[in-house]
């Protein structure tokens, strides 16, 4: 991370990396701090910490300047209530917290003392090892766990992306999540503007887009559908994008045709990444899923395969193992959780394996569901999940947010009726209208009950 | 929502007419499954999801044997309070 910055801001100390409500922060500030604070940690002979700071230009320095101390650093999820920092403390060994919030207990350090002093660590990157955690969203398990990178797997990434002072990324996932570094990562490499919104919710993403002038974008499909239906509402200007990025999930086809209409001059592309793997893959052809041919593939970080419906991946850049796990093979074939079905030359996601709804020992897959599902009429939203039920175990439910002015009784028959010749099954039966979806880390909550 | 007879039946109605299977008349001893309602598993699941949504609970779910009639599904409503 050190070395992006660094040549960043040699060639520009003044540009903006990262702009948001709270003030503006230079790549030649981002430098000083993370060469202030890597020299503070190894003046306290820190080797490991975790960070639990909101300020994303905090976030970013410490990454980078324990990316230049060697210190290991883990990102804790702002959300985090100080029962769950608690046991991820405990769980993960961390001594050290660097954190601006009141916390009881030892082993707690505010940010600033790392950047108070007056050295500078402006050397070179030690060779060896640069470890980092990062912490899965544990949006299925509900507890995160934590994978071990190095920084220079992480980076291989960053090789292909061409400088691009002119860019500005809205940030909409926490730098905590994988997702989130990568975006991190992405801008540095491109030496462009990070622009934050006052926090991850799409409506705070839009008034970012229109304050700043974001030209780039990256969000789940989730977060682009609750933007597209703000856009529907606030009447206001559409943010003038040129790049639309959607990953983290899969990707409704009904997404990319309303972003598409939304924003006709923007790229769509997909980005297909996964913690563990310490990867992300671009497809930038503005369709469905990834081209089948990356099945053949041989070269690249990454090679994919299709097992039992289920995607694997061997990658250069996969993470090391979980945090007090056994390691796992470098460079071995590992499964995804992705389920994909190749239709013609694309590989389809069909959603993770956790969600796939059992219902009397059939498995139903909810994405294809809720495709269909949102192109009801009077349907702004929906969410497909199953119902555990005594007689077939689970059935198909629904969660279905309504488009204004929509008759919950209309949109309840048209909904049935749009299943009615469907494998019994796979028919949603029970649906539940509701004002807002669950999201979690800008995904849509899975696999839980009603 | 009342559990009183009539009620129960009425919901018991309008979802046997939405799953194609509607009866002008529904007496007691109308059997569920077989000859009668000829309700497959996943429709008697659907219907017990109704009565659950409905009442909070449902005999279909209630772990005891389950309901053979229409009656069967009445009783259970008998004397309990909505939840």
């Amino acid at each position: 991370m050190i070395e992006l910055l660094r040549t960043a801001a040699q060639e520009a100390p003044d540009r903006v990396a990262l702009a948001s409500s709270a003030g503006e922060l230079t790549y030649g500030e981002l430098v000083a701090r993370a060469e202030t604070a890597a020299a503070e940690l190894r003046r306290r002979g820190v080797r490991r910490l975790a960070v639990l700071d909101p300020d994303h230009g905090t976030v970013w320095a410490l990454l980078a300047a324990c990316s230049l101390a060697g210190v290991e650093s883990c990102l804790y999820p702002v959300a985090a209530t100080d029962d769950t920092l608690a046991e991820l403390r405990e769980r993960l060994g961390h001594d050290l917290l660097v954190t601006p919030r009141d916390l009881p207990g030892p082993g707690l350090l505010r940010p600033e003392r790392l950047w108070a002093g007056s050295e500078r660590d402006s050397g070179p990157v030690p060779d060896g090892p640069r470890p980092l955690l990062v912490l899965t969203s544990g949006t299925t398990s509900g507890r995160p766990q934590a994978a071990r990178h190095d920084w220079s797997r992480i980076l291989r990434v960053t090789l292909r992306i061409d400088p691009a002072p002119e860019q500005r990324w809205l940030l909409a996932y926490a730098p905590n999540q994988f997702a989130g570094l990568q975006m991190l990562l992405h801008v540095a490499a491109a030496r462009a503007t990070l622009v934050a919104g006052a926090s991850f919710q799409p409506r705070d993403g839009l008034e970012a887009m229109r304050r700043f002038g974001v030209t780039h974008a990256s969000g789940t499909p989730t977060f682009w559908r609750f933007l597209l239906a703000e856009l529907r509402t606030d009447g206001a200007p559409t943010p003038d994008l040129v790049q639309v990025t959607l990953g983290g999930e899969a990707v409704p086809s009904a997404v990319v045709e309303a972003l598409r209409e939304r924003f006709p001059v923007a790229k769509i592309s997909q980005l297909y990444a996964a913690t563990e793997m310490g990867l992300s893959i671009s497809v930038r052809d503005g369709e469905i899923g990834l081209p089948a041919s990356m099945l053949d593939a041989t070269d690249g970080e990454a090679q994919l395969r299709v097992v039992d419906g289920e995607l694997w991946v061997r990658s250069r850049s996969s993470m090391l193992g979980y945090y007090d796990d056994e390691p796992v093979p470098d460079d071995g074939w590992r499964p995804s959780g992705d389920l994909v079905e190749v239709v013609g030359d694309r590989i389809h996601f069909r959603g993770r394996a956790t969600e796939v709804i059992n219902v009397g020992g059939v498995k139903v897959h909810p994405l294809p569901i809720e495709e269909r599902v949102a192109k009801v009429p009077g349907v702004a939203l929906a969410h497909a999940h199953g119902r555990p039920n005594a007689l077939v175990g689970h059935v198909v439910a629904l969660d279905v947010v309504l488009a204004d002015g929509a008759d919950s009784g209309a949109v309840d028959a048209a909904i049935r009726a749009e299943f009615a010749d469907d494998p019994p099954a796979h028919r949603p039966r029970s649906i539940t209208f509701v004002e807002t979806l669950d999201t979690h880390g800008g995904k849509l909550l899975r696999g839980r009950t009603p | 929502m009342s559990t009183d007879r009539s009620t129960v039946r009425q919901i018991i109605s309008d979802f046997l007419v939405r799953v194609k299977k509607g009866r002008d008349e529904l007496p007691d001893g109308l059997p569920l499954f077989g000859d009668g309602l000829a309700l497959d598993s996943l429709e008697a699941a659907e219907l017990s999801v109704v009565l659950e949504d409905t009442y909070g609970r449902d005999p279909f779910s209630a772990g005891g044997e389950l309901p053979q009639t229409v009656g069967d599904v009445l009783s259970f409503y008998e004397g309990a309070p909505a939840s």
